[in-house]
């Protein structure tokens, strides 16, 4: 196990203790509002794994690549950052289809912007942990707030290549 | 917004009935985004089914099982520890101190803290959660999640440097470190208020 997770495993467990050292109410609620986190979010998590394994695999990446090459320049980097947009699901999915876009020679700020864009509006995290433990007003101001990013860093990733070519 | 039993009970202080509980409880848990959701992954699985065919559905299926089991005992220790910091964390002494760091110097501290929050979502969002009902700023509240989403060190080490390589995985961790303080300065901006989840302030 890595010491990430033993820390994520171990810390509830040393906080807990010291809850219900104290001898008041804070161990019970502590759990209580663990519980409740839980269940807001458990049921959708899991339909939204499933939907999102399911549409990972629709997502046609070998025709998107096409369009990522180094020669296609801004058009490349709004096409990453729209298809960031596009995938809902984790880490091992959207990770497995960058790599694909940069074997299939997608230049590195298309890439770059479809990770920032899918790192930034991952459907599935907005709509399991966002809306339910913040809610949709926090959602309204961030979507504006990182609106341009994907695209920026892609513009950025550009300037950088070429500072250095 | 959801309305869960632990926001009740910081306005009411009259103890509820074990059955209303369990009514709330199961309100919150099957409202109708759940509906969507379950929606969404039937409608997928039949569109997979029939264009993928079936061979490729059951591939899929047990993926999902096998991610949902390696999930499921991070989610329920991660909720756990957030759930314990909302009761024990002394609300006055760290809202003064989030507080106390307002402007650029806080989106910078913000930033940093994105970046060395361990974890997957189910750490950050209830962690942001917990800021943002300490009082922080919606500019910092921004500034860190994105600096989660974009810098996390954990992420960058575990998925982008295996699956990118070393070229890639720098260029964007350098890019991208001015992005979350400009969100954050943008949210600033904004002529916007922010309703948390199940509070009735606003800022």
């Amino acid at each position: 196990m890595s010491p990430v997770m033993l820390i994520i495993y171990i810390s509830p467990i040393i906080l807990g203790a010291y809850a219900y050292s104290k001898g008041d109410e804070s161990f019970k609620k502590g759990l209580i509002r663990g519980l409740e986190q839980l269940a807001i979010i458990l049921p959708r998590m899991i339909c939204a794994l499933i939907g999102a394994e399911f549409l990972a695999l629709l997502i046609p990446t070998e025709v998107i690549s096409a369009y990522l090459g180094n020669d296609a320049g801004l058009v490349a980097i709004l096409i990453g950052s729209l298809t960031g947009l596009m995938v809902p699901s984790g880490p091992v999915i959207s990770f497995s289809i960058a790599a694909t876009f940069a074997n299939a020679g997608a230049s590195m700020p298309a890439v770059i912007a479809f990770l920032t864009a899918w790192s930034i509006f991952s459907a599935h995290r907005i709509l399991i942990y966002e809306i339910p433990l913040l809610g949709v007003s926090f959602l309204r101001v961030r979507a504006l707030s990182v609106l341009i990013l994907p695209v920026l860093s892609g513009l950025l990733a550009m300037l950088a290549i070429n500072l250095i070519a | 917004m959801i309305q869960t039993l632990s926001d009740q009970n910081n306005t009411a202080h009259t103890p509820i009935p074990l059955k209303r509980r369990l009514q709330i409880l199961l309100r919150a848990s099957f409202g109708y985004t759940f509906w969507l959701f379950a929606g969404f992954a039937i409608l997928m699985g039949i569109i997979c089914h029939s264009l993928l065919g079936p061979e490729i559905f059951k591939e899929a299926v047990s993926n999902d099982i096998d991610n949902l089991l390696g999930i499921l005992p991070r989610v329920v220790a991660a909720l756990t520890l957030a759930g314990f910091i909302w009761i024990l964390m002394p609300r006055d002494k760290f809202s003064k101190l989030v507080g106390r760091y307002k402007g650029f110097s806080g989106l910078v501290l913000a930033e940093i803290a994105g970046i060395i929050t361990p974890g997957g979502p189910s750490a950050a969002f209830p962690f942001l959660a917990i800021i943002g009902k300490a009082g922080a700023d919606k500019g910092i509240m921004i500034t860190y999640i994105t600096s989660w989403a974009l810098l996390g060190i954990q992420r960058v080490l575990v998925w982008d440097l295996p699956f990118m390589g070393a070229e890639i995985t720098a260029t964007r961790f350098l890019v991208s470190l001015p992005l979350p303080i400009i969100a954050g300065l943008i949210a600033q901006q904004l002529p916007l208020k922010i309703k948390l989840a199940g509070e009735s302030e606003q800022k």
